[in-house]
């Protein structure tokens, strides 16, 4: 039994972030800073609880999506049969352990087939999990090196394309990476950092009357998880159906030219390189109009974009004070 | 030994008992000198578990394979099948799991103890398996830490700690030798777990009221706690306290006799724990309660604390002992460009593995990440297998896997290999001179970049007055460190030689742990030395304290002299100590980029790529 999303107290900036790349997967995922005990990995693990059905390939281990890149197999399977049949799945929340080896992330040769039958056969890894859910790395910065470089190739290009065995195979594997990481404990490689769409901070709540309530709730689970969820289960629904309602809102709210142009004002004042800041504030302020329920994107939602989005991308010198961030976005934002 | 029969360290045994009447307390850990008993005690509480009740003890020489749990040979040759073979989570798991000198580990199984840990289950991805068992247990360990810290992370997973003092009393020390000889009498325990099953029995009945779960929230905002972690194990503690004490509601005496077992290790520490000496210090009055306070059953009313008083608490506590006029904080010079420093016994290393922090681990431990060709001691399993596998019906398999010479595959490890470099500033009054800190700091903040870039640890020791202290354990976060450097203050004399002695020990503690680690030490001073702590004279301490260090292997070391150089009152003290400790000497000049490329233009012998 997980702890139910919606039980835990305050951090509704956490929740948010997490939400957001719900609604729209192609924000690219969420990075989570913050000291211990704080609920980090709670709130990604109960997450799972929320998430919408997608529409994939019948079958498919990569949960292909007809109309996007598909697996070698389904390729196959489209040019023999001239179709595909989709089936809903929910999406998931798959875990990277620390102590996983490279054949386990990109998949390899499938031994006891290759035993019995004596023919190659791809066995897929964790990246084929991923294709189109959620990847959770628990302390992405005690990652082994090794293992990041793999995430950013593939992350890179959407697909994992394997040769090693004798065996050759591509399937798409476009993830929304979220990680977890005590800054205390170590940096995490530019590189890296990039890769996520979102980043957010958490912090130990001061309120009193908060952290009793957290207790309360903690104890109230560990007594009983059943009949505490029993008490949750309907804000869990209804969130969930807010959720799919803004899923299905996002293509009607337009994204007009003045949107683009405060986006890109702020930007530039903040001197970001690239346009991977420019494209995750526009799905991010996207993302929350739908989840607010509104019908157009306000100076709200793109003010409220830019923390998540900028937060980890602004240029810093190395020992500049986070303090710091904060002021320079609003000095942008004052702008607008 | 049974935990009755344990002599004194009624506290240490308490930790136990609310352990063993409610898991959800979260462990323990033990802190205290060697031979103080705290193995022995920790490993008592196998006898006042329900019987059958596991007791895994991870030795610090644990592969990842035997923690995890690894791919069965035999069954996997024999059957073709790869089979899974569970490992000490697996075993532990509704049990203790017990690490001896845990702060011994090595940081890749600590990370993966801790992962399993916070998700009571094991998530096997590795040498073609994928399994996931449920692996909750209770942490129990012990440390001595004059042999190095334990992260911070870590720390905070345990429910409780307590530290441990030798018995002074003869009676009592004698009470442990007849102890240490007798032979236990198998009922030793009886009594206490008889208690502790009643408490078990009673727990699910134990209720706390709203007013107290304020009063253990009003004690965690007052010690500024990190994370919500104190509060649950606090509840926990205190719950397990009252079915202990046979009642049904918890009352605050539940929770102050609980509070510094939870606490202890969890009051966040601004500052690392000045040496013991100076606690006695009248200067110390104005700091909050100090540790026996702490252990006080009464926990003193909540005030709040605003986040200035916060910033004042970081400084470091020296200050009011001289003059204010003595003691100034100088700000960090402009960071300047400057060519890498590299490692220079790394270089051959570098150009055979292609990464910088990393280093083929050939000995022991390390991560397997990949099966290679290449011949190395441990056989990749699962990859020779999967180089068998297609060939089986050829090569006519019956009842075992055939395995070709060309089949074998090898096991790539890797680990973190080590680099630390530790700053020594020098934090004398002279250093105030010409504002010759600012340009100091400034040098170390450039030296700082540098070791952010490359992803080193870095750690600082700053000697003046009549001490030398560890402001910056080792740590991988460089914006510590540039905090801790903006508040290096300076005044008083010169203890060259006891810098050098912390110096010492701080890399004897380190290299303990993490044999492989590199060292950089990097001495930022005038030279000027004028106080001495063996009573020797200066420059002879200093000339004993460059013995001491040139004997240990993996060490490169620089003088960065900050004395302005072309003025009569020059005295390049700084150089001759460079060439005492055969380190590489700079001033601050040449430390700049454009001159540095010169200098190994000019082929000297430095340690600059």
């Amino acid at each position: 039994m997980i702890f139910p999303f919606t039980a835990l107290v305050n951090q509704d900036e956490m929740k948010t972030a997490l939400i957001l790349n719900v609604i729209d997967p192609s924000i690219g995922g969420l990075l989570i800073m913050g000291e211990k005990g704080t609920g980090k990995s709670t709130a990604v693990r109960a997450l799972a609880d929320l998430l919408p059905d997608i529409e994939a390939v019948k079958d498919c281990p990569f949960t292909c999506d007809a109309d996007g890149t598909l697996c070698s197999d389904c390729r196959d399977m489209l040019a023999k049969d001239g179709h595909l049949h989709q089936e809903p799945r929910k999406m998931r929340v798959v875990e990277l352990p620390l102590g996983v080896t490279e054949d386990r992330l990109v998949g390899t040769l499938d031994i006891e087939h290759a035993i019995r039958h004596g023919e190659k056969r791809f066995e897929p890894g964790i990246l084929a999990d991923a294709n189109r859910n959620f990847l959770y790395v628990d302390e992405v910065n005690l990652l082994e090196d090794h293992i990041v470089d793999l995430l950013l190739d593939s992350a890179a290009m959407g697909v994992n394309t394997v040769e090693r065995e004798g065996i050759s195979f591509v399937h798409p594997a476009r993830f929304m990476l979220v990680g977890t990481m005590n800054p205390e404990e170590g940096d995490l490689r530019p590189q890296l950092l990039d890769r996520f769409g979102l980043c957010v901070s958490v912090t130990s709540l001061r309120d009193k009357k908060q952290r009793v309530e957290i207790l309360k709730r903690k104890a109230a689970f560990d007594s009983d998880p059943e009949a505490f969820y029993a008490t949750w289960v309907a804000g869990q629904e209804k969130l969930a159906a807010k959720i799919i309602a803004a899923r299905e809102s996002l293509a009607a709210i337009p994204v007009d030219d003045d949107v683009l142009e405060k986006i890109v004002s702020i930007t530039s004042a903040l001197s970001l390189d690239g346009h991977r800041a420019d494209i995750v504030m526009m799905k991010t302020s996207h993302a929350l109009a739908a989840f607010r329920g509104l019908s157009t994107i306000g100076s709200d939602e793109i003010k409220d974009a830019s923390w998540f989005a900028l937060r980890h991308r602004l240029k810093r010198l190395p020992f500049e004070e986070v303090g710091a961030e904060r002021e320079k976005v609003n000095a942008a934002l004052a702008q607008i | 030994m049974s935990c009755s029969s344990f002599i004194g360290h009624d506290e240490a045994k308490r930790t136990l008992i609310l352990n063993a009447i409610d898991a959800r307390c979260g462990g323990v850990l033990f802190v205290g000198e060697k031979g103080c008993g705290k193995s022995t005690l920790a490993r008592s509480l196998r006898s006042i578990l329900p019987g059958g009740t596991p007791f895994v003890e991870l030795p610090l020489n644990v592969t990842e394979d035997a923690l995890l749990g690894t791919i069965s040979i035999e069954e996997t040759l024999r059957t073709g099948t790869r089979v899974f073979q569970a490992g000490i989570f697996s075993r532990a798991h509704g049990g203790v799991l017990f690490i001896d000198d845990v702060n011994l580990l090595s940081p890749e199984i600590v990370s993966l103890v801790l992962e399993v840990q916070s998700r009571s289950e094991n998530v096997i991805e590795r040498e073609g398996l994928s399994v996931r068992h449920p692996a909750s247990f209770i942490l129990v360990a012990s440390m001595y830490p004059g042999e190095g810290d334990l992260s911070p992370h870590l720390l905070d997973r345990f429910g409780m700690c307590w530290g441990f003092e030798s018995l002074r009393e003869a009676s009592q020390r004698i009470a442990v030798m007849r102890a240490a000889t007798d032979a236990d009498s198998p009922d030793a325990d009886w009594e206490l777990t008889r208690r502790i099953s009643s408490a078990r029995n009673m727990l699910p009945q134990v209720t706390v009221r709203d007013r107290l779960l304020e009063y253990i929230a009003d004690i965690c905002l007052t010690y500024h706690v990190a994370g919500h972690r104190a509060d649950i194990y606090l509840l926990a503690a205190a719950r397990a306290q009252a079915a202990l004490h046979g009642k049904r509601d918890v009352s605050r005496e539940e929770i102050d006799l609980v509070v510094p077992l939870v606490l202890m290790h969890r009051r966040r520490e601004l500052q690392p724990p000045p040496p013991p000496e100076q606690q006695e210090e009248p200067e110390r009055s104005q700091e909050p309660p100090p540790e026996s306070q702490q252990q006080h059953e009464e926990p003193p009313p909540p005030e709040q604390q605003d986040e200035e008083q916060d910033e004042q608490k970081e400084t470091p506590p020296q200050p009011q002992e001289l003059p204010p006029q003595d003691e100034e904080v100088f700000s960090v010079g402009e960071p300047f460009k400057m060519k890498r420093l590299f490692f220079r016994k790394d270089r051959t290393e570098r150009a055979a593995s292609g990464r910088r922090t990393r280093t083929r681990a050939r000995n022991r431990g390390g991560r397997y990440v990949k099966s290679v060709f290449r011949k190395s001691r441990d056989i990749a399993i699962d990859a020779t297998l999967r180089a068998a596998a297609p060939f089986q019906r050829i090569r006519n398999r019956t009842d075992i896997v055939v395995i070709d010479e060309d089949d074998f595959r090898y096991k790539r490890k890797e680990r973190k290999m080590g680099h630390l470099a530790v700053f020594v500033v020098d934090g004398s009054g002279s250093m105030g001179a010409q504002k010759r800190m600012v340009a100091a700091k400034g040098a170390i903040q450039s030296l700082l970049i540098d070791c952010y870039q490359k992803r080193d640890l870095v750690s600082m020791i700053v000697f003046r007055k009549d001490h030398a202290e560890v402001v910056l354990e080792p740590t991988a976060s460089v914006e510590h460190a540039a905090r801790r450097l903006r508040e290096i203050p300076v005044g008083g004399k010169t203890p060259l030689g006891a810098g050098l002695f912390e110096t010492y020990r701080l890399l004897e503690r380190v290299g303990r742990k993490h044999p492989e680690t590199r060292f950089l030490v990097v001495l930022i001073t005038d030279g000027r030395a004028n106080q001495s702590m063996s009573g020797m004279a200066p420059d002879e301490e200093i000339a004993r304290m460059a013995t001491l260090l040139n004997e240990q292997s993996g060490i490169d070391m620089i003088v960065v002299d900050t004395e302005e150089k072309g003025r009569f009152t020059t005295t390049d003290r700084a150089l001759s100590i460079a060439t005492l400790l055969g380190a590489d000497y700079y001033t601050i000049n040449e430390l700049k980029a454009d001159i540095l490329t010169d200098m190994v233009q000019t082929n000297k012998t430095l340690t600059i790529g």
